[in-house]
């Protein structure tokens, strides 16, 4: 696109927000376009000639720009690989590229227009009305619609191309919106001497004023001067006020409890929690409905102010005006300014507003002002070409036409203020019949309002408005100022379009909803207007309402002949504005743990795998090899990632007694138990060993993802129960290790002086000493099944005793072992994992664990919910299984009665001792028979296997007791 | 989103620094009735309104406290330790 085209903008304005010394080059289309620094990515289109920004949602009509304020759906682009970005509120920067969306093959052409001739096709809900039956259709049709409708697409297979941060604000007090009314309200917070935060979405502080060339007398303080100066005079005070911070080109698009604001920024997710909100987020314009009322040129009046004054650009060459209040008269005095000619203005309202400079100075320029007219017809194909208007007669248009050549249609159907904000804080409106608009009537306490958002118009309101708001904000009141506007506005709405046969006024831009598909769904009996939202998706698309509610609600009141606040509002929920998900989340931090001997397993080439936040070795290479030179010879295994807690008082062993169902107060010093932890109904909590080191002082492991909910436990087990009772989580304090296997004492004996023999450390004892030179709590158990010790030694000692103890195995033959072969050789003894074998629901009893319950304590936590529970009988238990064939099912494939399924299966491997497909299964308790035939349901079959209630390996524990 | 809560002992934080345990109940002694034990198991009043309940200060000093919420609105009236006198 030429460079040229850029010689169109108008000349240097104070308003300007371009900077022209300093040049821009990005890409649209794999065209190159030329802009200035303060441009938009739209205006930098619209300045090289681009009319046609998008394709409609359902017709792939052609869209051009209409808000430029980043409100409606029209200018949604792909930029830099982020999909439906409005680039009429996106900067325009370097090297920045821009492609369209939902058209092919261009914005121009666009093959899939073809569409819109088939709206007859598509009534207001037709996917109920014809693509139920055959269910088959569906099937057919919803791929097909999903390719044709719709906006933007994610780039599936690229990577994410957004990266975004999050960031925590406070403050004493939040302004949303800097307008006159926020920034006064800012202002007069700071005063206060408070800490103040305004938000605005602009890139610069102003709001309409910014591109407001009206003279204003002087007001509310503010000396006389054109709007702009005063905008400029605002911006100035508040940017040098040290209290307030600024957050520009920032969007808030939800209000929370807490008074808890989330603020999207470019790519920063801002959570602002201020003690009081003040909204002056001001109101949005409103288009008028009539025929093609979408064609690209129609643009609400405040849109093409912001292109000529913000952007300097010349938007058209003759543009038809209509209004329905004084505000199209300034907009049209600005067009004549800009050198667009005015063909007309037709002002709904029946009089000449004589009182207003504006229409007489259009009057003295020319400009045929036409009142109780109305456009009734835009013409044209791709864009405006015309317009055609008609008198009217009590609101309604007549026969009485007229037509105009433009290429503009600016429409000003008047302000509707942005409530969403407030409503989501749970602000009550109310319908305000003199503005014929909703306006909020009472506010929660700590949230303000100020400006336009309020219902009131004009400077001297928003300025004395936000700084009492301010004010009040400063101060923590717990009443809300609010005060109902006094003056209203003069606007009168013509009667929405007439149903003339083959007219199309668009209510809903987003969704491609016109008022005959309201009409028509309101004739079938979405008569509640929350209902007629639902079915007919009016309101949901991205703009969420801010260009068709009120034309949603008035359309309604006279299709339903009931006043506009008897129709009521469709609920305003977060996000007001679209966010992207990215930003919702975040950078993704995923937080690992790495174990103490975490470098000396990836040098070893091991493969990681995730347990809870822990990276553990899964495998070194082959777990079957792992896992019979544990059984043969010798292995050490990782086991840092035990959770390890020291609890230690004079009331410690009642305390474990209370927690466990177990006893650890006759445990003597010295010794080791296993225990299980549950909840007070019986289920299975977790489960571990727990050690007594002295009379007061015990060593507690928990399983590895269970550690920091054991501690919780035990921490509201203590709160205010008066028990002297210390629990510390000594999780990574210690290195741990699992030396195990039948050369395991011949391999540990090399390094230590504690007296390992068989006679001396029996199974299940505990013995502090030096392993390798380095202070070791042994304690001898078995999880693998194996003559064996845990080694806990501080965790900065724990290379070198894992160097050690390779070095002192080599001899015997010693591996390292990962998690699998670990999983597969507690398999073979049937220790179950809780959580893998357990559920929310089991409980020892029915885990093979009822040994550890003991029922002659007065009272533990569990011990009522099993004691119902043992009254009742098991009716499922967990059992271990061989399977006849060498064939492995996978952890929950059912088990099955003739053909029925009636358990799961938990755990299964192969064994590499016996070569047999093995596991457990939770089975009905008629069916835990040794030798009982049950069958597996895998891939499809029922395949057989028999219950075994024994371990696979060493049923009699003696090789675990060698 | 989220709301916030006094801990007593580091002071006003964000709720997404606890954890929450449910509203505060009271357990039957050894040998009450079955249906005391039922109701303590599985029953909750689930008021709507105020609500004491028990919320653990997991990202911060790691105690659990009580705290007085209306669980309409989610304003925490107050909170303090458990088994000390409320304020």
């Amino acid at each position: 696109m030429a460079a040229g085209d850029c010689e169109a903008r108008l000349g240097p304005h104070p308003t300007q927000a371009i900077d022209r010394s300093k040049p821009i080059a990005f890409r649209f289309e794999g065209e190159p376009v030329q802009a200035f620094e303060g441009d938009t990515i739209a205006s930098a289109l619209y300045a090289a000639g681009v009319r046609i920004f998008s394709r409609s949602f359902k017709y792939h009509r052609p869209r051009g720009l209409t808000c430029v304020a980043g409100r409606c759906s029209n200018c949604l682009m792909t930029v830099d690989g982020v999909p439906n970005v409005r680039v009429c509120a996106a900067p325009a920067t370097d090297g920045v590229v821009v492609s369209r969306q939902n058209a092919w093959p261009s914005l121009e052409r666009d093959l899939l227009s073809v569409l819109d001739r088939f709206g007859w096709a598509m009534p207001v809900g037709f996917y109920y009305k014809s693509l139920y039956r055959p269910r088959l259709l569906w099937k057919i049709a919803s791929p097909i619609i999903r390719r044709v409708a719709g906006i933007g697409a994610v780039a599936a297979e690229a990577p994410s191309v957004a990266r975004y941060t999050h960031r925590n604000l406070h403050a004493e007090v939040a302004v949303v919106g800097g307008g006159a009314a926020g920034m006064s309200a800012a202002l007069a917070a700071s005063d206060a001497g408070v800490r103040v935060v305004l938000i605005d979405d602009e890139p610069a502080l102003g709001g309409s004023l910014r591109y407001d060339l009206r003279s204003y007398p002087e007001a509310a303080g503010q000396p006389a001067a054109h709007g702009y100066e005063t905008a400029n005079d605002l911006a100035g005070a508040v940017q040098s006020s040290p209290n307030v911070e600024v957050l520009t080109g920032a969007t808030a698009f939800g209000l929370y409890e807490g008074n808890l604001l989330g603020i999207r920024r470019g790519s920063e997710f801002v959570k602002l929690r201020a003690k009081s909100i003040v909204a002056a987020t001001g109101a949005y314009e409103q288009p008028l409905l009539y025929d093609r009322n979408d064609l690209p040129g129609t643009f609400l009046s405040s849109g093409l102010r912001r292109l000529m004054h913000l952007h300097r650009l010349r938007p058209g060459g003759a543009a038809l005006v209509a209004a329905t209040n004084d505000e199209g008269y300034h907009a049209a005095l600005d067009l004549v300014n800009s050198g667009v000619q005015v063909v007309a203005l037709v002002d709904s309202r029946p009089r000449f507003p004589h009182d207003l400079d504006a229409a007489k100075e259009l009057q003295t320029r020319g400009v045929l002002v036409l009142p109780s007219h109305g456009v009734v017809r835009a013409e044209g194909t791709k864009r405006v070409a015309g317009a055609a208007v008609s008198r009217l007669t009590e609101g309604r248009p007549t026969t009485e036409e007229r037509e105009f050549d433009c290429d503009l249609i600016c429409l000003s159907g008047g302000f509707t203020p942005a409530g969403a904000l407030l409503a989501q804080a749970g602000a009550a409106f109310g319908f305000n019949a003199a503005l014929g608009e909703s306006v909020p009537v009472k506010l929660p306490p700590g949230v303000f309002a100020a400006g336009s958002v309020t219902g009131a118009s004009g400077l001297d309101d928003a300025l004395r408005q936000g700084r009492e708001a301010g004010a009040a904000a400063a101060e923590g009141g717990a009443l809300s100022f609010f005060r109902p506007p006094e003056t209203a506005p003069a606007r009168v709405d013509a009667a929405p379009l007439a149903e003339a046969p083959g007219s199309r006024g668009f209510v809903c831009l987003c969704e491609d909803i016109t008022s005959k598909d309201v009409v028509t769904a309101i004739r079938e009996g979405f008569t509640d207007i929350q209902t007629l939202k639902r079915y007919s998706t009016v309101t949901m698309g991205p703009c969420q309402g801010k260009m068709c509610h009120r034309a949603l609600v008035s359309l309604c009141a006279l299709e339903m002949r009931q006043p506009p606040d008897a129709v009521g509002a469709t609920t305003q929920r977060p996000p007001l504005q679209p966010v992207p998900l990215g930003a919702l989340a975040g950078a993704a931090y995923l937080p690992i743990k790495r174990t103490p001997m975490d470098r000396r397993h990836r040098a070893a080439g091991a493969r990681m795998v995730d347990v809870g936040p822990w990276q553990r070795p899964h495998s070194y290479g082959s777990p079957r090899d792992e896992c019979l030179a544990v059984r043969n010879r010798v292995g050490i295994i990782d086991v840092s990632t035990l959770g390890k807690l020291d609890v230690a008082g004079a009331d410690a062993p009642a305390f474990l007694d209370r927690m466990y169902t177990h006893k650890f107060s006759t445990l003597r010093p010295g010794r080791t138990r296993y225990g299980i932890l549950c909840t007070d109904s019986g289920s299975i909590l977790d489960d571990g060993t727990v050690t007594r080191l002295r009379e007061d002082r015990y060593f507690v492991t928990t399983s590895t993802t269970n550690v920091d909910t054991v501690e919780d436990w035990f921490r509201w087990w203590l709160a205010g129960a008066r028990w002297r009772v210390y629990v510390t989580n000594v999780t990574s304090a210690y290195a741990s290790i699992n030396v195990a296997g039948p050369r395991a004492r011949e391999t540990l004996a090399k390094l230590t002086d504690v007296d390992i023999s068989r006679r001396a450390f029996k199974y299940m004892r505990s013995a502090e000493g030096n392993v390798a030179g380095v202070p070791c709590l042994f304690l001898r158990v078995g999880f693998v099944g194996e003559t064996g010790w845990e080694l806990h030694v501080p965790a900065q000692y724990g290379e070198h005793v894992w160097d050690a103890l390779l070095e002192a195995g080599e001899e015997f033959g010693i591996a390292k072992f990962g998690v699998e072969a670990q999983r597969i050789l507690r398999l073979e003894k049937k220790h179950i994992i809780p959580g893998q074998d357990t559920d929310l629901v089991s409980n020892p009893l029915d885990s093979g664990s009822a040994w550890t319950v003991r029922f002659d304590k007065e009272d533990f936590i569990g011990r009522e919910g099993l004691a119902a529970a043992r009254e009742r009988g098991a009716r499922e238990l967990l059992v271990g299984f061989v399977m006849q064939e060498r064939v492995v099912p996978s952890d929950g494939n059912a088990v099955t009665v003739g053909g029925f399924p009636v358990g799961r299966v938990t755990s299964a491997r192969l064994s590499p001792t016996t070569g047999q497909a093995f596991g457990l299964a939770r089975v009905p308790a008629e069916l835990a028979q040794e030798g009982q035939e049950i069958h597996i349901h895998v891939e499809g079959r029922d395949l057989p296997a028999a219950v075994r209630l024994e371990p696979l390996y060493d049923p009699k524990g003696e090789r675990l007791r060698a | 989103m989220g709301f916030l809560l006094k801990c007593p002992n580091c002071g006003e934080r964000t709720v997404y620094e606890y954890r929450s345990g449910g509203e505060e109940t009271d357990r039957p002694q050894p040998g009450d009735p079955a249906q005391d034990w039922t109701r303590y198991f599985y029953l909750r009043r689930n008021a709507a309104g105020d609500q004491r309940e028990w919320w653990y200060h997991a990202l911060g000093c790691r105690r659990w406290l009580i705290a007085v919420r209306d669980t309409v609105t989610n304003q925490v009236k107050e909170t303090y330790w458990p088994g000390e006198a409320q304020a």
